[in-house]
C-alpha cells in the first residue's frame, strides 16, 4: 500500500466537508475518486497533499505530489520555465501532450486544455510514488483525454500509484482500477468495477 | 531546489513583473526631479551673499535626491513585494510550491533576496545622481553616502517584510495592499502625534520608519535602531512564512505568530537600552565639540530636563534637533520631560510657557535660550564645571553654484528609454 488514509475529518471555515474518510491506494493502480459537485474531492486532495489543514484522522504513506485543478502557475513566464522548475520532463512525454508546439508561450496565455496538459506534464516530472491529480480531464477534447489516459496508464503500469479526481463517471470507468466514492464528504463506496457491481452509473445514482 | 536556484526563480518573476518596471521608470523620475530641484536650491544657497557657509551636501543634495525613494518605498515598493506572494497564492502555484522539499523559510529568503535585488536596481538613478554631482565639482562624504544608504536599505526592509507578511496573511493583493498602507499612515501618526511628547508614545515614536530615517539624514547611526528595525523585518518574514503554510491550522499560524512576535518583541526591547551611536557626519552636527562632550561625561549626576514648548513650536524643534541630540550622546543619564507637549502654544497664558528648566541633583536653573552655548553654560554651572575652552570648528563647508547639466536628459529620456528597452527585450527573451 502507497498510501493509506483513515477517519480523515476536515473543516472549511464552519462547515465540516470531510466526515470520517478511508481509502487506501496501492503502487501501480490508478484509483478514481467521484462523486457529485461538493462531495469533497479537491478537499480531500488538499488534505492528504498538506496543502490544508485536517481537524482529525491520519495520512500515512508515501511522498506524494498533488495538481489542482484548472492550475496557471506563474502566468508571465514560459511553459518551459515552469517544467523546468519541476524538473525536466522529457520530450517524448511534452510530445504526446501536444506540449512543445507552446514551449515559449506565457502560461497566463494558454487555454483550458492547454494549461490542463501543462499542470499534467508538471505532476508526472517530479518523481514521487503518489500522484494526486483533480480532474485531469477536464477541459481536454476526446482525442487529447484518450491521449492523456494513454499516459497515465502508462505511468501507473511504472509502478507509481495514481489517484485521480474525476466527475465524468464513463472517464472514470475507462481509466480506474479502483473507485472510492464520495458524497457529502463521506466515503460510501470503495472497490474495483465488478466490487461496485460492473456498473458504476448504477453504482453512483443508488449510493449518492 | 538549491538556494542559487530559488532566488533565480524568485528573480525571474520580479523581471516578469510589469509593476518593477512601473517602480524603475517612476524612481528614476522622481530621483532626477528631486537631485535637479536640489542642485538648483544648492546653488542658490551658495551664492556668498547667502547661507554659503557650512553647507553640506548631506543636506543639500544627498538626502532629497533620496527622499523620492522614501516615497518609491512607501507607496510603490509594497505592490511589487505583495505581488510576488498574492500572484503565486491566486495562480494555485503555491499549493504546489508548498510540496517542494524546500522549507517556506528558504523560499521567503529567496524572495527577500530578489527584493534586496529589486531595490538595489532601483538606486542606479542615485547612483547616477552622485556621479553627476562630482562631476559638477561637488564634494561627498563617503561615511555619510553609506550611512544614509544604510538607512533608506533598512527602512526598505521593513516595507518589503511587511507587504510580504501582509500578503500572506490577507486574502487579496488589495487587502494586502491596504494594510501596509494603513500601517505607514498609522506610524506618520504616531510620528505627528509623539513630537514633542516624552515617555512610551516618544520613544515608539523613535523607531517609526520617518524617524528612524531623520537619523540617518542627519549623519547619526544608532545601533538600536538598527537592531530594532532588522528584529522587526525578521519577525515581517517570519509571519510571511508561517501564514503561506497552508496545512497548518489557523490556530497553528496564530501560535506561531505570537510566539515569534513575543520574541521580537522582547529582542526590541532589549535593543533599545543600546545607546551606542556613531556620528558619522562630516561637520559633526550631532556631536557637541570634543572638549564639551569630555566635560559632559564627567557629570554623574541624572539631568533632568523639563521643557515647556508646544510640539509645533519652531524653538521646541531647534532645541530637539541642536541640542537634546547632542545631549542625549554625551549626557548617560539624560531625563527630558514636555509638560506642553499637545499644547498648540498660540493662545499660552501659562508664566512658564518658553522657559527650559534643567535640574541636576539639588540644584537647578531655567533658561529661555534654545542655543546650544548658552543650554552648556547653563548645565556647566549646574555641575560647578569650568566651560572647557573650544576651537572653532574647522568645517568651511562645500558651497558650489552650478547648474544641474545634462541632469534632465539623463533622468527624463534616457532613464525611461532605458528602462522600457530593457522590459521590452527581457519579455521577449522569455516568452518571443
Amino acid at each position: 500500500m502507497s498510501l493509506a488514509v483513515a477517519r480523515l475529518s476536515a473543516r472549511r471555515g464552519a462547515r465540516e466537508v470531510l466526515t470520517g474518510v478511508s481509502f487506501s491506494a496501492h503502487p501501480a493502480q490508478i484509483l478514481g475518486v467521484i462523486g457529485p459537485n461538493g462531495a469533497g474531492k479537491t478537499t480531500l486532495f488538499e488534505c492528504v497533499a498538506g496543502v490544508l489543514p485536517y481537524a482529525r484522522g491520519e495520512v500515512t504513506g508515501a511522498e506524494r505530489f498533488y495538481v489542482p485543478d484548472a492550475i496557471r502557475p506563474w502566468p508571465d513566464q514560459s511553459v518551459r520555465w515552469t517544467l523546468d522548475l519541476f524538473g525536466a520532463a522529457d520530450d517524448a512525454l511534452l510530445g504526446e501532450l501536444d506540449l512543445l508546439r507552446l514551449l515559449r508561450a506565457p502560461v497566463g496565455t494558454l487555454s483550458k486544455g492547454e494549461a490542463k496538459r501543462l499542470g499534467l506534464a508538471l505532476g508526472l516530472a517530479v518523481p514521487r510514488p503518489v500522484l494526486l491529480l483533480d480532474e485531469p480531464f477536464d477541459g481536454l477534447d476526446l482525442r487529447q483525454t484518450r491521449q492523456v489516459m494513454d499516459v497515465l496508464r502508462r505511468d501507473a503500469a511504472s509502478g507509481r500509484t495514481l489517484v485521480l479526481s474525476i466527475h465524468q463517471l464513463s472517464d472514470a470507468a475507462r481509466v480506474c482500477d479502483r473507485f472510492l466514492l464520495l458524497d457529502r464528504g463521506r466515503s460510501v463506496a470503495e472497490g474495483t468495477l465488478a466490487e461496485l457491481g460492473g456498473n458504476l452509473e448504477e453504482a453512483f445514482l443508488a449510493l449518492t | 531546489m538549491r538556494s542559487r536556484d530559488l532566488v533565480r526563480k524568485e528573480l525571474a518573476e520580479l523581471f516578469a513583473a510589469r509593476s518593477f518596471w512601473l517602480l524603475l521608470l517612476i524612481a528614476g523620475l522622481l530621483a532626477g526631479q528631486s537631485f535637479i530641484s536640489a542642485v538648483n536650491a544648492y546653488a542658490e544657497a551658495s551664492n556668498p551673499r547667502a547661507l554659503a557657509q557650512g553647507l553640506s551636501p548631506l543636506e543639500g543634495i544627498l538626502t532629497p535626491t533620496l527622499g523620492a525613494y522614501d516615497l518609491a518605498i512607501t507607496l510603490l515598493f509594497p505592490f511589487v513585494a505583495i505581488r510576488l506572494i498574492a500572484a503565486e497564492k491566486s495562480s494555485d502555484a503555491l499549493k504546489l510550491m508548498l510540496q517542494w522539499p524546500v522549507r517556506l523559510g528558504a523560499q521567503i529568503a529567496a524572495k527577500a533576496v530578489a527584493l534586496l535585488v529589486a531595490w538595489t536596481i532601483s538606486l542606479i538613478p542615485f547612483a547616477v545622481a552622485l556621479a553627476l554631482w562630482k562631476s559638477y565639482g561637488g564634494a561627498l562624504h563617503a561615511p555619510e553616502v553609506v550611512n544614509v544608504l544604510a538607512g533608506y536599505t533598512l527602512r526598505f526592509l521593513l516595507t518589503a517584510a511587511l507587504a510580504m507578511a501582509a500578503a500572506a496573511v490577507m486574502p487579496g493583493a488589495a487587502n494586502a495592499a491596504i494594510v501596509v498602507l494603513g500601517f505607514t499612515i498609522g506610524t506618520w501618526a504616531l510620528d505627528f502625534i509623539a513630537a514633542g511628547h516624552g515617555g512610551i508614545v516618544q520613544t515608539l515614536a523613535s523607531y517609526t520608519p520617518a524617524a528612524m530615517l531623520r537619523g540617518f539624514e542627519r549623519g547619526l547611526f544608532r545601533a538600536d535602531v538598527a537592531i530594532v528595525l532588522i528584529v522587526f523585518s525578521l519577525l515581517g518574514f517570519a509571519i510571511a512564512a508561517i501564514w503561506l503554510h497552508l496545512g497548518r491550522s489557523v490556530r497553528a499560524r496564530l501560535v506561531r505568530t505570537a510566539i515569534a512576535a513575543g520574541a521580537a518583541v522582547v529582542i526590541a526591547t532589549i535593543a533599545t537600552r543600546i545607546d551606542t551611536s556613531f556620528d558619522v557626519s562630516e561637520n559633526h552636527r550631532n556631536s557637541f565639540a570634543a572638549a564639551d562632550a569630555q566635560a559632559l561625561s564627567r557629570i554623574a549626576e541624572p539631568l533632568h530636563v523639563t521643557i515647556f514648548l508646544a510640539a509645533e513650536d519652531p524653538r521646541m524643534n531647534d532645541f530637539a534637533s541642536n541640542v537634546l541630540v547632542k545631549l542625549r550622546r554625551s549626557v548617560s543619564r539624560l531625563r527630558v520631560d514636555y509638560p506642553f507637549a499637545g499644547r498648540t502654544g498660540l493662545f499660552d497664558n501659562d508664566d512658564r510657557y518658553g522657559e527650559i528648566h534643567y535640574r541636576l541633583g539639588a540644584k537647578s536653573a531655567m533658561s529661555r535660550s534654545t542655543t546650544e552655548e548658552i543650554v552648556l553654560e547653563t548645565i556647566y554651572g549646574l555641575a560647578g564645571i569650568a566651560p572647557p575652552r573650544r576651537e572653532e570648528s574647522s568645517y568651511a563647508g562645500h558651497p558650489l553654484q552650478t547648474r544641474p547639466a545634462g541632469a534632465a536628459w539623463i533622468f527624463y529620456a534616457l532613464w525611461p528609454a532605458l528602462v522600457v528597452t530593457a522590459f521590452s527585450a527581457l519579455r521577449n527573451r522569455r516568452t518571443g
